[in-house]
């Protein structure tokens, strides 16, 4: 069911399927190998360094020689990792399997770690651009257009301002979270609320990943647009750059960037340039990765009133999603959490996990700094709410009766037993449940007795 | 200091303190040039800054008569440029660098005769300690700190005490020294600070792959040492020096009120003022003393 996190935290994986051939042509990029060095796990970036100036290839013995005992799983891990990504190349020899390093890669990395990096592109001059916005405006415009395109996202009516996508683009990344039913509205699906409780980071990833399959299918090639966003996230924000730097691809990519608020756009007199702003620059960090919190802005009472220092309406769509919004000021959104908008959240498929860790989340900053910033009652109701709906269990069986004699019935019904798997038994009319993971073992216990 | 875990970043972000020792008088009897040196060092902080967007590195360099924070990476001015440009970061530090030494120089005017010509490592771990406790009380989100010391002088018994504070300051705080001793005998002090920190000590045996050490050994996060071999201390020197004259001594006396040692029988502590009975033959088998060291 979490379809959407699995995706949204992998992209890694994204560039991980990439032909052979393609992911060969990326290394040749220096920003994208030291990207893709910063997406590995610790222990996969350790033995890339180590191996950085080794040219003859390594056993695996040796690597794990370095290992303790209770590290094999992490080093399964990384040694996995760095094989798909193609960082390692596998080199079998008689019995034992040896590991190189890729050697664009490993060129790249070197000429990376001794000369220091360079610039993908020169920041244009102060003179040309005068007045840059301040980084403050710019976390602010990056904000704003954001929230205004995941607004359009999910209610096309609501944003005050349309983005230049297309109606074809957004239909693409609305597919799998909206469901439209014919003539009605279209409704939220339960990954398309997961969607919106995610953090930005992971969300951005998912629009992304989108972007670039769908633009897959209009003939720009993947690798490219996966190659520019790495770069992308090695400039400096707050920094101008000329458009005229640019491919042609790249042109029209920027432009929806801009409308996600990774890049700003700016023309001067004669030329035009991108700044990239803190969304781009934090792609190339690991997904996992906290370090975009943004400040919170709920207060939850122990009565379960809800007071949110909002203006924004994207948080009020979020929050109407599992509370009763009661009223709106201008910068203070109230509301209630009760048992009715909470069975509504559940039926839409948000579970109560997912809304207890977005009030954590989403802590004002008064309460984030309480232990627990959300009051325990709150979350324990929350909690009790949604195992009501879970009364009852379901559990895939198979049901077995009329059974030739009592011996055969008895002889079945504690094999059952011994597997673990008897879910009711009647022994007066011989018939019982079993669970259907057991039904083969079952079918072979019962023909091997009518022998 | 107690260090709540939500304020820290993900498992491998790192902060890494380094301390340079530019101590003239060992680099100019040293086999490995200091120019060399400090290329394998720049790689090596390149390679750190490299892993993990979230890095930070800080260079103290640790001179003959001062120390001074030759380069910061989170530091506004160096931010300006960020990670793309790390060629400004090296000139930047090499310039630093250089204004230190000259000014370092300046501070001796005098010959020192007859003294071991130590670096200033007390001054400079000191400073690394407060910049890391900065970085604690600094309200946000704060990587994980770790010292790493490369030095080549031998140690200054007078800096003694100094030292011994600090190291416990930073088991204290949890913060691991590391210890790469570049030098021809083994430092007590490097030896002491790595143990009871719970870090890495280590003394290449070559150092012209110096880089491959440092890349080796030095560059593992916090987290990833959990489950990696790393040197471990052969045996460690144990070794004090006393409070009167500053000579290491293997066995001496110590006071039994504050612990401080003396190679020779006084009347009355120097540093608490307790009055000492007379010296019996068996009062000196009490050498234990320099076990003072807690258990890690």
């Amino acid at each position: 069911m979490p379809q959407v996190k699995i995706i949204a935290k992998n992209f890694m994986d994204m560039v991980a399927s990439l032909p052979a051939i393609k992911l060969d042509l990326l290394y040749r990029n220096q920003f994208i190998c030291e990207a893709i060095l910063r997406s590995l796990p610790p222990l996969a970036k350790k033995y890339v360094l180590q191996m950085l100036y080794i040219d003859i290839p390594i056993t695996s013995k040796s690597l794990q020689e370095w290992l303790l005992a209770d590290g094999s799983s992490k080093h399964k891990v990384a040694i996995d990792r760095l094989i798909q990504l193609r960082v390692f190349e596998v080199i079998d020899r008689k019995k034992e399997t040896t590991y190189k390093l890729n050697s664009t890669f490993q060129t790249n990395l070197r000429k990376h770690m001794i000369s220091g990096g360079i610039l993908p592109r020169e920041p244009m001059p102060q003179s040309v651009t005068a007045r840059l916005p301040t980084s403050e405006e710019l976390d602010a415009y990056a904000h704003e257009q954001w929230e205004c395109f995941l607004l359009q996202l999910i209610s096309s009516g609501q944003a005050e301002k349309s983005t230049s996508f297309s109606s074809s683009m957004m239909r693409i990344f609305q597919r799998g979270l909206l469901r439209q039913r014919d003539k009605e509205a279209p409704r939220l699906t339960e990954s398309g609320f997961q969607f919106l409780l995610m953090d930005t980071n992971a969300q951005l990833w998912y629009i992304i990943r989108e972007y670039i399959s769908n633009s897959e299918e209009q003939g720009v090639d993947q690798a490219d647009l996966i190659g520019f966003l790495l770069e992308l996230s090695f400039h400096t924000p707050g920094e101008a750059y000329s458009l005229d730097t640019l491919t042609d691809d790249q042109t029209t990519m920027i432009k929806d960037l801009a409308d996600l608020g990774l890049v700003k756009l700016q023309k001067g007199r004669k030329e035009s340039w991108f700044i990239p702003t803190k969304l781009a620059t934090n792609l190339s960090v690991s997904l996992t990765d906290s370090s975009s919190r943004k400040q919170g802005f709920v207060v939850v009472e122990t009565n379960f009133r809800m007071y949110a220092y909002s203006s924004s309406k994207l948080h009020c769509e979020i929050l109407r999603l599992f509370a009763r919004v009661e009223y709106q000021l201008p910068n203070l959104i109230v509301g209630a959490i009760t048992k009715e908008s909470l069975y509504n959240a559940f039926e839409n498929g948000i579970t109560a996990e997912q809304i207890v860790t977005f009030l954590q989340q989403n802590a004002h900053p008064r309460v984030a700094a309480k232990i627990p910033s959300v009051p325990e009652n709150v979350t324990d109701q929350i909690r009790l709410w949604e195992t009501d709906l879970n009364r009852v269990e379901m559990t895939p069986a198979h049901f077995y009766d009329e059974f030739p004699s009592r011996d055969v019935f008895e002889a079945a019904s504690d094999f059952a037993r011994m597997h673990n798997g008897l879910l009711w038994e009647d022994a007066k009319k011989m018939r019982m449940v079993v669970k259907a993971e057991i039904h083969m073992l079952m079918r072979e216990h019962l023909r091997g007795q009518n022998k | 200091m107690a260090s709540a875990p939500s304020k820290l970043y993900a498992d491998d972000v790192s902060l890494v303190v380094v301390l340079l020792d530019t101590n003239p008088f060992f680099w100019s009897s040293s086999s490995l040039s200091f120019s060399q040196f400090l290329s394998h060092v720049l790689a090596f902080l390149n390679a750190i800054l490299t892993l993990n967007q979230l890095n930070q590195v800080v260079v103290i360099a640790t001179g003959y008569n001062s120390c001074d924070y030759v380069f910061d990476s989170s530091s506004d001015l160096n931010r300006s440029f960020e990670n793309g440009r790390m060629p400004v970061m090296c000139s930047s530090l090499l310039q630093k660098l250089e204004e230190f030494l000259i000014k370092d120089e300046q501070l001796s005017k005098e010959e020192p005769e007859g003294k071991i010509k130590s670096s200033l490592f007390s001054g400079s771990l000191s400073m690394a300690l407060c910049y890391i406790q900065r970085v604690f009380r600094s309200g946000a989100l704060y990587p994980h700190p770790r010292i790493l010391c490369l030095q080549g002088s031998p140690d200054g018994p007078e800096q003694y005490v100094a030292i011994m504070n600090a190291i416990f300051s930073a088991q204290r705080s949890s913060v691991p020294i590391d210890s790469c001793y570049l030098g021809s005998q083994n430092s007590a002090f490097l030896q002491q600070a790595s143990y009871i920190t719970g870090g890495v000590h280590h003394k290449p045996q070559n150092l012209d792959g110096l880089f491959q050490y440092l890349m080796t050994i030095f560059a593992t996060d916090l987290h990833s040492r959990s489950f990696i071999h790393l040197p471990k201390p052969v045996g460690v020197d144990f070794r004090a020096s006393c409070f009167c004259h500053k000579n290491t001594i293997d066995m001496g006396y110590i006071c039994s009120v504050c612990l401080s040692i003396f190679c020779k029988h006084h009347k009355k502590c120097s540093t608490c003022g307790s009055v000492f009975g007379q010296a019996q033959s068996e009062v000196a088998s009490a050498s234990d003393k320099k076990r003072k060291t807690p258990e890690t």
